[in-house]
């Protein structure tokens, strides 16, 4: 039988040890996802979409996805159901109906936020998708093997997966035009395209910056809410609206990101191999104080047994 | 026995230890930077109170970065939260018609009814309603002075020109058509339709969303001889092809756009109808029962069927404002038939080798051309062979 202060020992060394082992997971976690202080991102101001769509036009253009000519954006009726994107479409817009006493809708653009600490990148297994420390979200091709866990983790439901493609399938969503932005000087095509600058491109501390302003100087006609700036950790992608994100469906998300979560604990575990040292020292003590009380048991036995004899 | 339930015990801290330390954690808790009040003894502040009756609010009402010096004060080019604006120009004085070009590239230019628009501002507030900006000497600069073309992604505050147009004129334009369509103001630039200028002449020099006009306007006027008129509106446009502006020229928008009233006044018809008309007697339009849709044939008694349908009514009538009854015989329009151009296969007729040389009044008793001639007008036995032609009429 393990005796009182035998258990006060062996606890108190574990939690000792967990404690530390967590306190150098904040720091790894920190290093491990270097980003840039100048890192880009794009501002959405929902009150500003008018629900053109000619960024689902400009991004098929830019990607090379099917899409119809310019005047087809023009149909309405799309708006009907919700859509999301998929690998056809690395981003679409979705109209939300006007609230009570209202007559505006809200056109909602979908597409990659580009987490500050993503989901899908801590998902995948084989590094397929890696945070660049200038914000996109990037992906590999060659390295993906199909297991589809970053469409699991995703908490907006981004990646698309090409399954009408049984030889060489890819996961698709949006890239951020990581080839303009990061290496051609431009804006996303999207964010070019928009007729109204309801996109903003530019750097995520400037956008921050902005949104905070247009929020101080217009209070009756944003929340004092920045989508992205904390959300799920923070997001490249920021948006500004007249009303809560929850009503145009974007998830409730705490302000860390579920990948820094496990990640913690995961990494934690197995920093330096403590924690299998830590279950393994403890189960070998136990293992040996078992014995040792089983030993002293059968001794007493034994010598019960011979005194009854 | 015993000794396993403490060991599992144990483990199951362990594991709660390890998952619950981390969430614990949680909870980052962060706040904006609150914005500076602005200093009583800046400079500035009393002028700006002086000159708009509000005072400042934050320094970055006026400036762009955070910490303005005397040497880069980073001031605000136009500002738009606070306006700054001293025109005191009159609607009548500003530009009836702009043409928003410098962008086109995607889609033609827009030919924008400056002046329309400000009369319709005069009822939101004036100039103001748009042009946040204006020299202290009154002078408003063009959207594009302070709007570059070309986004700028260091100063994020100031939208590029094309942000800036779209949204002074989708704001309003959603609010008020529901409409979103690009076609709506731009003309498409294509091949076909870049090399053509705007019509500024129309109603409202941009195409205005489709009118859904009455197609007949039926009056009951006080008109003794004749109360009832009878206005095909749409006829006028679709038959005799007139513009909105050969009959509202100068109108208001008011006329239409009213909110005290379901209906547009009608016009005044002295103008606007003796214009083409004339001064034609009154009961050219006032009847005593309504009149049905002008139809060629009836209204005439020179039906158009059936090489005439769909023609421009000028080809006949030459000017449009002079629709009077031209002579009715081919030749009268129809010059170089005389002279044997005509091809008769047009009817549907080809006229064989030996028909083709004889003369129009041959066939065509009297030149009647309505009346289509049968051969027995020439030859007693239609059946005879080809070669042996019957017994010549005489006429």
């Amino acid at each position: 039988m393990v005796s009182r202060r035998d258990f006060m020992k062996i606890s108190g060394s574990v939690a000792g040890t967990a404690a530390a082992s967590l306190a150098g997971v904040q720091t790894a976690c920190a290093s491990g996802h270097h980003l840039e202080p100048d890192r880009i991102g794009v501002l959405t101001d929902y009150t500003e979409c008018i629900g053109c769509r000619r960024c689902e036009w400009a991004c098929a253009q830019e990607n090379g996805l099917p899409f119809g000519d310019l005047e087809s954006c023009d149909d309405q009726s799309v708006f009907q159901e919700m859509r999301r994107p998929d690998e056809r479409q690395y981003t679409v817009v979705n109209r939300y109906p006007a609230p009570e006493g209202s007559d505006k809708p809200l056109d909602v653009k979908v597409n990659c936020m580009h987490c500050e600490h993503p989901t899908c990148v801590s998902a995948c297994i084989v590094g397929a998708l890696k945070k660049d420390p200038m914000g996109p979200v990037t992906y590999d091709a060659s390295a993906c093997i199909g297991c589809r866990y970053c469409m699991v983790a995703c908490p907006f439901q981004i990646p698309a997966y090409e399954y009408h493609d049984p030889l060489t399938p890819k996961v698709l969503k949006c890239t951020l035009c990581t080839e303009r932005t990061l290496e051609e000087n431009k804006m996303p095509a999207c964010v070019e395209m928009c007729p109204k600058e309801a996109l903003t491109f530019g750097r995520r501390e400037d956008l921050l910056d902005l949104a905070r302003d247009r929020i101080r100087r217009n209070p009756d006609r944003y929340l004092p809410h920045i989508f992205g700036e904390y959300d799920g950790g923070g997001t490249s992608w920021l948006m500004i609206a007249d009303r809560d994100f929850t009503e145009v469906d974007l998830p409730e998300l705490s302000d860390r990101s579920a990948a820094e979560i496990t990640e913690g604990i995961q990494h934690g575990i197995f920093r330096g191999f403590t924690g299998p040292l830590m279950v393994f020292g403890l189960v070998s003590i136990l293992g040996k104080s078992m014995g040792d009380q089983e030993g002293r048991l059968d001794q007493e036995g034994q010598r019960k047994e011979g005194d009854n004899e | 026995m015993r000794s396993f339930s403490a060991t599992r015990l144990i483990l199951l801290m362990v594991m709660l230890i390890i998952f619950l330390v981390p969430l614990a954690a949680f909870g980052a808790a962060s706040g904006t930077a609150s914005d500076q009040v602005v200093d009583k003894d800046h400079p500035q502040d009393k002028m700006h109170q002086e000159e708009t009756g509000r005072k400042l609010q934050s320094c970055l009402d006026c400036h762009k970065c955070k910490r303005p010096t005397r040497k880069d004060p980073c001031l605000v080019a136009c500002p738009r939260y606070e306006s700054h604006f001293f025109s005191q120009q009159q609607v009548e004085e500003s530009p009836e018609i702009i043409i928003i070009d410098q962008l086109s590239e995607l889609y033609g230019s827009v030919v924008f009814a400056h002046r329309l628009h400000a009369e319709m501002a005069e009822m939101a507030g004036g100039c103001e309603t748009c042009h946040h900006y204006s020299e202290q000497s009154g002078v408003i600069p063009p959207c594009r002075e302070c709007h570059d073309e070309e986004r700028n992604v260091v100063d994020l505050s100031k939208p590029a020109l094309k942000g800036a147009y779209h949204r002074q004129c989708m704001n309003c334009h959603l609010d008020w058509s529901h409409e979103n369509a690009c076609g709506f103001c731009h003309e498409q630039a294509t091949d076909e339709l870049s090399a053509v200028t705007p019509d500024t002449t129309d109603i409202v020099g941009i195409p205005h969303p489709i009118i859904a006009a009455t197609p007949t306007y039926t009056y009951n006027t006080p008109h003794e001889d004749g109360p009832i008129v009878t206005f095909h509106h749409n006829d006028h446009v679709d038959m005799f092809g007139q513009k909105c502006v050969d009959c509202h020229r100068g109108d208001s928008c008011s006329r239409c756009h009213d909110a005290d009233r379901e209906e547009a006044k009608p016009l005044n018809h002295i103008t606007s109808c003796c214009s083409c008309h004339g001064k034609r007697d009154c009961t050219f339009c006032h009847k005593d029962e309504a009149m049905p849709n002008f139809e060629h044939g009836l209204s005439t008694g020179w039906s158009l069927e059936p090489y005439h349908t769909g023609k421009d009514c000028t080809l006949c009538h030459g000017k449009p404002d002079s629709f009077r009854k031209p002579e009715t015989t081919c030749t009268s329009c129809h010059i170089h038939w005389e002279d044997g151009a005509f091809n008769h296969a047009v009817t549907g007729l080809t006229l064989d080798d030996d028909h083709i040389d004889s003369d129009c009044v041959d066939c065509h008793v009297k030149l009647e051309f309505t009346i289509t001639p049968t051969c027995d007008n020439c030859h007693d036995e239609p059946m005879l062979p080809e070669k042996i032609p019957g017994r010549l009429k005489l006429h």
